[in-house]
């Protein structure tokens, strides 16, 4: 299969402790591919390494065919790998606008060509930036709260801010860290819906990193279940339950 | 040969409490958490202590200890509680407040007492090879340092030292379990500022006392640190011991303001070449 | 962007002000004093670029200054270069200074960057300090306290020269900096210090606009140094001194850090405040810190912070 993003023996330790044990696995071009284990498996740094924040021991990750291992995250988002933080990390003083313009100032080198732009030139602001800038805050659901300070936006909208910086790259692949965690019934379903059609009408892949076999049963295409540093399993969201017993454990008790 | 000797004993004596001084900033970075500039101020408060001691006419060291310990651990808790605890978590208000404060003590000493070196007497000279002395106070101050430094360690290692340890590794963990962390920070604070007052007092007849005599140690204090870490108390006091020698050997081979000169030159390529090193020293949250 | 129109009108009206004030009969003591005073504030709002805005602490902030200064000096007294010459190569060699450290210290964080820079400035003036450094020229020697002086093609300049010269030096300044910091690279560095970690995933190469916020800073710090240079006739290792780097911080807290034209003011009101009063350096420098524990603690955002603040608040209402 030609994979968009492949993942190729990824090996991390921290200190003594080895987080990561060769991991592999790919991500198809316009897929969602869950990536579930419990809480310590290694997920999160695996999110981290794939992104460009923390650098592997050893292993590559390749995407559309090219290493991009060496690069930094800032230089992989510009290549189209965006990711979330499972804590939102806003810039305090930035309104919301303020802070997907400075995504989209930097967000690809292409995208800055595309709107004749250089870093120097001082304000002229071309009328398709504004016209992408809106876009993305009504696709994201952010347009009425665009002059609030990021430091004044609840739980839900932070989450939101962080998918209108994700996808001011105009992303391949975007990675979701715990997205989904620790919001309420409404914003849970309403981000559910902004992924899916993100998903559908713009053709990008999702790694969706989460404990809970609930939504990525609900989201992914596929699965892929790590535990202590491995993968354990690979299939069909509906036999995670049954093959991966940390799933079943969460069944029960969600 | 006999004059290198001697700087080298001197560089060893005065070494120790230097180490002294560094294990009261690492203290304040594991617990505070905060990289603290004015721990510099803390020792020159304890070098004028003595001297005033002096001038009255005290010659006893342990009263000098004494005296600075108690008013510097006041002017610390102080410190802690009024300023470095409500700003702590913004590294712009710690740098620069805490520079200030150094600053601010600066100037009142110099008010106080002049700009000009003052010094006070180290006690007889007591000869050990011809052109190689030692003094009464060199001696006293070698073992008060190491005996406060051990005494120190144990502390930390003992019952007293679990909530420090606990706040060090988690302080969320600490808050919940019931303890007063805002509390154990500026006594914390107060009590590795009185270490440093400390050192201040058994260095002050080595050198001159001037207002800002506190910068040296409070650049070479900060080199133990972040070279070493927190955790060991042996290798903060043997870097001290070993950085306590080099600038005493620069100051003895190129002249005084050299040793100054070098170890700033020193902190900077530490920095450079261990940029990650320093990130491990604060958790990532409070550092940004 | 920013909430702009009312700044501009604020300083507008204050420079107006200072452009008539020699008229109403000031004397040349408070002449010199607010001379002086408009090249500190020049330099205050070279350290809010890359304090403020980018948030990268500098506490050796008077090292490009007394690059600039020290680079006047040494070329025009020692190699007898013209005046106009010196000042270009200083301001340059300033710009150099500061890409240099901004190369070092951006791979660092937090009070690392504090650190480091304090380091760095407490070097350059330790070294300035040095009498060893600068060679005996006609039979009597220079550097230490005393400074080298720097050869000036006027013998004496009226006050008012000086006085206007430096104003609108600091027009232009202040007028450049607020350009720059409401740009598309005054927004990135303000992100950057908002959360480095947010920036590097919205793509923002982080280490290099530090980088640029140093050189940029560094350039208008170089060009307040060539105009004290020029105005005083001395540089003195006090140019490069904690003292100073501290003040710039001090009135960049005081006036509210990433505003630009709080800590300019901020920095001329002050200077003029305590010079004026004809206060020895050291009550100075104990009335900075004073002034700056109280704000520290009392006014976390500062003074034009804090009504930005409320600006933005505003503008959330409505």
């Amino acid at each position: 299969m030609a994979g968009l993003l492949r993942v190729e023996d990824i090996r991390k330790s921290f200190g003594p402790t080895r987080v990561l044990v060769g991991v592999t696995f790919d991500v198809g071009a316009r897929e969602v591919v869950g990536l579930f284990g419990p809480n310590g498996s290694g997920k999160t740094t695996l999110a981290n390494i794939v992104s460009g924040l923390v650098p592997p021991d050893g292993g590559r990750i390749l995407f559309d065919g090219r290493d991009i291992t060496p690069l930094p995250m800032d230089a992989r988002y510009r290549a189209g790998v965006a990711r979330t933080f499972q804590i939102p990390d806003p810039y305090p003083s930035l309104t919301v606008v303020e802070s997907i313009r400075v995504a989209l100032l930097c967000g690809r080198e292409s995208c800055r060509k595309r709107f004749g732009m250089k870093d120097s030139s001082p304000e002229p602001a071309p009328t398709r930036w504004e016209e992408e800038l809106e876009s993305i805050l009504v696709r994201t659901g952010l347009f009425a709260q665009r002059f609030w300070p990021a430091a004044k936006l609840s739980q839900g909208c932070l989450r939101r801010l962080e998918f209108a910086r994700a996808i001011s790259c105009r992303p391949r692949l975007v990675i979701l860290d715990e997205v989904f965690s620790a919001l309420s019934a409404k914003d849970e379903s309403e981000l559910a819906l902004l992924m899916r059609s993100l998903h559908r009408k713009e053709g990008i892949s999702f790694l969706l990193v989460s404990h809970n076999p609930l939504i990525l049963e609900e989201l992914c295409d596929r699965v892929v279940a790590i535990e202590d540093g491995c993968v354990i399993w690979e299939g069909t969201p509906k036999d995670l339950a049954k093959h991966v017993p940390a799933a079943n454990h969460a069944h029960d008790s969600g | 040969m006999n004059a290198l000797l001697q700087v080298l004993l001197d560089g060893l004596l005065t070494g120790a409490s230097y180490s002294l001084m560094a294990a009261g900033l690492a203290l304040i970075l594991g617990v505070v958490k905060i990289v603290n500039l004015s721990h510099g101020a803390f020792f020159t408060l304890g070098a004028y202590v003595a001297y005033v001691l002096h001038q009255r006419g005290v010659e006893n060291p342990a009263a000098a200890v004494l005296l600075a310990a108690a008013v510097a651990f006041a002017f610390g808790v102080f410190l802690g509680k009024s300023f470095i605890n409500p700003v702590r978590s913004h590294p712009f208000s710690v740098a620069v407040g805490t520079l200030g404060a150094a600053l601010l003590f600066e100037q009142v000493a110099q008010l106080a007492w002049g700009p000009h070196p003052l010094s006070i007497d180290g006690g007889r000279a007591l000869v050990l090879l011809p052109g190689v002395t030692v003094r009464a106070w060199g001696l006293i101050s070698l073992a008060a340092s190491a005996a406060l430094l051990g005494g120190l360690s144990l502390l930390l290692s003992s019952r007293f030292g679990l909530p420090l340890k606990l706040i060090a590794e988690d302080e969320e963990v600490a808050g919940s379990v019931g303890m007063d962390v805002a509390k154990i920070r500026y006594l914390t604070f107060g009590a590795a500022s009185a270490v440093a007052a400390v050192a201040g007092v058994l260095l002050a007849p080595t050198g001159a006392i001037t207002p800002t005599m506190g910068r040296v140690p409070l650049i070479l204090s900060l080199i133990v640190v972040i070279a070493s870490g927190m955790e060991r108390i042996w290798t903060i006091f043997l870097l001290g011991v070993g950085l306590g020698l080099f600038s005493n050997l620069c100051a003895y081979l190129l002249g005084p303001e050299w040793s100054y000169i070098l170890l700033l030159a020193a902190i900077s390529v530490l920095m450079i070449l261990r940029p990650e090193g320093l990130v491990a020293i604060l958790p990532a949250r409070d550092y940004r | 962007m920013f909430p702009g129109g009312r700044t501009t009108g604020a300083l507008g009206a204050a420079s107006g002000i200072l452009l008539l004030l020699p008229l109403l009969g000031l004397d040349p003591f408070l002449l010199d004093v607010l001379t002086v005073g408009f090249l500190l504030a020049v330099f205050a709002g070279s350290w809010d670029l890359v304090g403020g805005v980018a948030g990268q602490i500098s506490l050796g902030h008077a090292l490009f200054f007394g690059s600039a200064t020290y680079a006047c000096a040494i070329l025009t007294s020692l190699y007898r270069w013209p005046f106009p010459a010196a000042a270009a190569v200083a301001l340059l060699f300033s710009g150099a200074v500061g890409a240099a450290a901004g190369a070092l210290a951006s791979r660092l964080r937090g009070p690392f960057v504090a650190l480091f820079t304090l380091a760095l400035g407490e070097l350059a003036h330790e070294v300035a300090l040095g009498q060893a450094f600068f060679s005996p020229k006609e039979g009597y020697s220079w550097g230490g306290e005393g400074g080298i002086p720097v050869s000036l093609p006027w013998v004496e300049a009226s006050p008012w020269a000086g006085y206007y010269a430096a104003l609108l030096f600091l027009v232009l300044s202040a007028f450049a900096m607020l350009r720059i910091a409401r740009s598309r690279q005054g927004l990135l560095w303000t992100a950057i210090a908002g959360s480095e970690l947010n920036a590097q995933a919205s793509g923002v190469d982080v280490v290099r606009h530090k980088r640029r916020a140093f050189l940029a800073s560094a350039l208008f710090a170089g060009a307040a140094g060539v105009g004290f240079a020029a105005h005083v006739g001395r540089a003195t290792a006090a140019d490069f001194s904690i003292e100073l780097s501290f003040q710039a911080a001090t009135c960049a807290a005081i006036g509210g850090r990433g505003t630009v034209a709080g800590p300019v003011l901020a920095a001329l009101l002050l200077h003029a405040l305590f010079q004026g009063a004809g206060l020895p350096p050291a009550t100075r420098v104990l009335l900075y810190a004073a002034a700056l524990l109280a704000t520290l603690r009392f006014f976390p955002r500062g003074v034009a912070g804090t009504l930005r603040e409320r600006a933005r608040s505003r503008k959330m209402v409505s």
